[in-house]
């Protein structure tokens, strides 16, 4: 039987079955002998028998056996004391599974941004990100290809260090020109990160150097699904990027799509692969320094040895090229999940703070359970001191109230499961159509269903347990003695009722508080002036110096859009620029003002975007002094810049920025103007310098920037063809009003103010409700001294305020504790706000205002209803 | 309120003691439940009155520490009834049983019957 345990249950409870029916026929037997009536036997033998059921369930434990059919049994029990009352079952199954999944959510977003920097990489704890200088947000990339040879060669704490640089490119040889994301690599750069080809090979060592007259690529897996149809055969054929044929050398694996967090890189090939760039592979400043590195550490290095190894390093290149390392060289290392490189910077900074959010709503939730099941157990108090009674020691029924948390929680987290597989897809919503390959998104992988499972571990636990504590202390025979009107329970219970709905207030506290300077930093941000002009302006990028055309050809073409562009009707002014402000991109590179002495490590390192004439114009930016770049400011004509009032201030307090120099790149800029500050990156950035260099001398990248006079949107087609009857192959993208690109900025605002906001709401809710049911339930088992005291002469008002009074203390206790702990919490997420102070005092009067007027309307609700009541049914009703 | 009360009145029982009964009595021979209740009663003059809810736990706790058998048979009145037989595991713990019980008995005496040196009060 032993191996049969179901079946030798089965067998077993029939016997015990038969055995009590014996137990009775026999009695019944008896008696009849004695003279009584069968029907009168037959009763007496059941009375003096007792609970049946109860006496089998109390056998069964002695059984023992395999744990497994003990928990059997306890699931069983605990499920027909859940179904015995399914308002309760519902109602707690609904919150937990809500307060789950809001965890579960947030987690899933970690898992799949933060915990899975690279996806398909080996042993991504060992990789770190390296950064040279300031740790500063979204830093540019941060080393010249010949300092991360000498890194990668003469340190002794790492496995490997590659290399790394994100561009795009156009795919041409098929009808259309296509975009595509490119990262061209170190030779090291899959091994490094331990991927392994699905077809054909990496690139060999020797190639990272070596010229060939047609350059390998590695396709991404679904770049060779959609535009190569899973060719089998690809390795070894020839395809086009930008004019030049390139051999496939191999298919990275599915999954597999680079190594900057959060971004996708559609195929990969080695650092100058046609060799038309050779200044970047053999300088050390002035434009070369263009590189990401990612390292591997040896097994048992931590990331402090690491960064003093390569710190000596960099020392020593430092010593030795002091003119290209001006500035700050310091080298610092992250781990990929918070990497400043790509998305994880920022997902760092918001989403633990929103998972410890989630966090709250789930304790609240469990005190609001537990508020639910501390009531519903007064009226079980009687079959658990039946079954203290029959043998049942203590423990036995505190395990038998958690096991009832537990099979709530674990439903709850079955439902939330299923809510998560949704609700993990909806990050990306968050993020508006942008110029960047953004992979962000959440996942649903084994470790979100194992968080799953230990939150409502955790709900259950608490759910379950403190309640159970409570009551178990209860002397049974004390609960069997107690007439039922004194059941509303003593006073230990009615303490831990309070401290429940005094916790639930102090924890819906915080997150209203929270919430609230989320939802006014996201309005402070929405209305705050950045400077430029966002609406009526265009932009459309135009895959020019990426298509293969020579120099003279490219800027032949840029006049010609420009001239056409000009000339449509709509059109107030046309421009050129190679950066569009608050998309979360900037570029940047080391600057040397003439005549300027930096502190010691500062860094040299300004912002810095090439723009056309008139483009301080189209986006009304004030010029404060001298003038505007004009068509003039071409390759032939001496190189110039116009600062911003940072960079003026910074680098020439005091004087006339006006004719000054700047090296950059090693070349001399001279400032010919000043314009005024606008915003770069981010609403709440702390102001960088900026430089600006005319586009016909220094522009890379073309992006058509262009004002108009009705709804830029509406002009998206003819700026579109006007530059398609100049050459139909000219790939153009990103056609979008500026309105639309700078919401980029302002997406991180919106995912902490949307989830805080519905967070808090749920805490609201609960707080309100966890009152209501507890002044409620109290006043209902008042009822019969409610009438008392009124048969004896109290007022209607007497009884209010009677009512009212415990519902007022526990709320005013718990707002204080409330204010206390969001004192705390606000701190934290001070560095995320804009506009306003992270104690800003009207914040916190409206929420405390708006969380006590509807406590006390959830506590008016059961007072009048008990004011209403006539004192003599109140008095019968026991 | 007819349970309340036949729970308020039931005796308690020493912790083992119950064990100790169910195994004597079985010491005259196989006896099912009703009848380990009916011999307790019997042989104690009616005070003893063993629950169910504590001799079936009992029973099938014995059964499975080795100290009874139990075997379904028929009774003389025809009726199919589970009996229940002492091991010699049992009777073994039935002899350490009874030496305790002997022990608490003789100490608990000694106090309960030792006169008193000096009043309390």
């Amino acid at each position: 039987m032993r191996w049969f345990p179901s079946f030798g249950l089965q067998r077993r409870n029939r016997e015990l079955k038969e055995e009590i029916d014996a137990h009775l026929q026999m009695a019944i037997a008896d008696r009849v002998a004695r003279g009584e009536t069968e029907e009168s036997a037959r009763q007496a033998a059941v009375r003096e028998f007792g609970n049946i059921l109860l006496v089998q369930d109390v056998t069964r434990q002695m059984w023992g056996g395999g744990w497994f059919e003990q928990l059997g049994r306890d699931v069983r029990y605990a499920l027909r004391q859940l179904r015995k009352s399914p308002g309760f079952t519902i109602t707690a199954t609904a919150m937990l599974a809500v307060a789950i999944c809001a965890n579960s959510t947030v987690f899933s977003w970690i898992d799949g941004t933060m915990l899975r920097p690279i996806p398909g990489a080996r042993d991504v704890g060992d990789l770190v990100s390296l950064q040279r200088g300031g740790r500063n947000f979204s830093p540019t990339p941060p080393f010249s290809y010949l300092d991360y040879r000498d890194l990668r060669e003469q340190n002794h704490t790492f496995t490997g260090i590659l290399a790394y640089h994100h561009d795009w490119i156009t795919l041409t040889g098929g009808a259309q020109p296509e975009r595509a994301y490119i990262a061209n690599v170190s030779a090291n750069y899959f091994d490094v990160l331990g991927i392994k080809p699905m077809l054909g090979r990496f690139f060999l060592p020797e190639e990272e150097t070596h010229l060939d007259a047609v350059p390998n690529v590695v396709l991404g897996y679904s770049l060779w699904k959609t535009r190569y149809a899973e060719d089998p055969a690809i390795v070894g054929k020839s395809i086009e990027i930008a004019r030049h044929p390139i051999t496939v050398i191999g298919v990275a694996p599915e999954g597999f799509v680079g190594a900057m967090p959060g971004l996708r890189d559609d195929l990969w090939v080695t650092l100058d692969p046609l060799g038309t760039d050779p200044w970047r592979m053999t300088h050390r400043s002035g434009g070369a320094v263009w590189l990401n590195v990612i390292g591997r550490l040896r097994p048992g290095v931590s990331r402090g040895q690491a960064a003093q190894d390569l710190d000596t390093v960099m020392h020593n290149i430092v010593a030795a090229y002091p003119d290209d390392h001006l500035g700050a060289n310091q080298i610092t290392l992250d781990p990929m999940w918070r990497s400043p490189f790509g998305a994880n910077g920022y997902m760092a900074a918001t989403l633990p703070v929103l998972l410890a959010f989630a966090a709250v709503v789930l304790l609240l939730t469990c005190a609001n359970v537990a508020t639910l099941t501390l009531v519903r157990f007064v009226s079980r108090r009687r079959e658990l001191a039946i079954r203290q009674s029959l043998g049942a020691n203590r423990i036995q029924l505190v395990w038998q109230m958690v096991l009832e948390g537990m099979v709530l929680s674990t439903v709850a987290g079955a439902v939330a499961l299923g809510l998560t597989s949704w609700t993990s897809k909806t990050f990306a919503w968050f993020f508006p159509a942008n110029a960047n390959p953004l992979i962000l998104n959440g996942s649903m992988d084994h470790k979100v269903v194992i968080g799953i499972a230990v939150f409502s571990l955790l709900a259950g636990l608490l759910c379950g347990a403190l309640p159970a504590w409570r009551s178990s202390h209860a002397p049974a025979i004390e609960v069997l003695k107690a007439e039922s009107a004194s059941i509303s329970g003593g006073s230990r219970n009615r303490k831990l009722l309070s401290g429940l709905v005094v916790a639930q207030i102090a924890l819906s506290l915080p997150l209203l508080i929270c919430s609230g300077l989320f939802l006014r930093t996201l309005r402070n941000i929405a209305s705050a002036n950045p400077g430029f002009e966002q609406d009526h302006i265009l932009t459309a990028s135009v895959g020019l110096n990426i298509v293969g055309y020579s120099d003279d050809e490219v800027q032949l073409i840029r006049h010609k859009i420009l001239d056409r562009v000009s000339a449509l009707p709509g059109v107030k002014v046309a421009s050129f620029t190679d950066w569009i402000p608050m998309t979360l991109s900037h570029k940047g590179d080391d600057a040397y003002p003439e005549g300027y002495v930096p502190l010691p490590h500062e860094s040299l390192q300004v912002y810095h975007a090439e723009v056309a004439p008139r483009y301080f114009e189209s986006l009304h930016i004030p010029i404060l002094e001298g003038r505007e770049f004009t068509p003039h400011d071409d390759e032939k004509a001496p190189r110039v810049l116009i600062v911003d009032q940072t960079a003026a201030r910074r680098y020439w307090p005091g004087q006339d920025p006006l004719g000054k120099g700047l090296r950059v790149w090693g070349r001399l800029f001279t400032v010919v103007g000043v314009v005024r500050n606008s915003t770069h990156m981010l609403v709440n950035e702390s102001p960088e310098p900026m430089v600006y260099m005319s586009f016909f001398q220094q522009g890379y990248e073309t992006i058509v920037q262009v004002e108009t006079e009705g709804n830029p949107v509406d002009l998206a087609p003819a700026v579109q063809n006007a530059i398609h009857e100049i050459d139909t192959r000219l790939p153009v993208f990103d056609v979008r009003s500026m309105r639309e690109s700078t919401q980029m900025a302002s997406s991180l605002a919106v995912i902490q103010s949307t989830l805080a906001g519905m967070f808090a709401l749920i805490g609201l809710v609960l707080a309100v409700t966890g009152i209501y049911g507890v002044v409620a339930y109290r006043t209902q088992m008042r009822t019969h001294e409610i009438g008392v005291r009124m048969a004896l002469g109290a007022s209607r008002v007497d009884v209010l305020r009677l009512v009212l009074s415990q519902g007022v203390w526990l709320t005013g206790v718990g707002l204080m504790l409330g204010l206390a702990l969001a004192l705390g919490l606000t701190r934290i997420i001070a560095r995320l706000l804009y506009g306003i102070g992270a104690n800003d005092p009207v914040t916190v009067a409206s929420v405390v205002t708006l969380l006590g007027a509807m406590s006390l309307v959830a506590c008016y609700l059961p007072a009048h209803r008990a004011m209403r009541r006539n004192p003599v049914t109140a008095i019968r009703e026991l | 309120m007819s349970e309340k009360d036949q729970y308020k009145n039931r005796i308690e029982l020493l912790q083992g003691t119950l064990d100790m009964l169910i195994l004597q009595t079985l010491q005259w021979g196989p006896q099912h439940g009703y009848g380990i209740v009916q011999a307790l009663r019997l042989q104690s003059g009616d005070v003893l009155q063993v629950e169910t809810g504590s001799l079936y736990p009992a029973l099938h706790r014995l059964e499975r520490q080795g100290w009874v058998q139990s075997e379904w048979k028929q009774s003389e009145s025809k009726q199919k009834a589970r009996y229940y037989r002492i091991t010699a595991k049992g009777k073994k713990q039935l002899a350490s049983d009874l030496d305790r019980w002997e022990q608490i008995v003789e100490a608990i005496g000694s106090v309960m019957y030792l006169k008193p040196k000096e009043s309390a009060s």
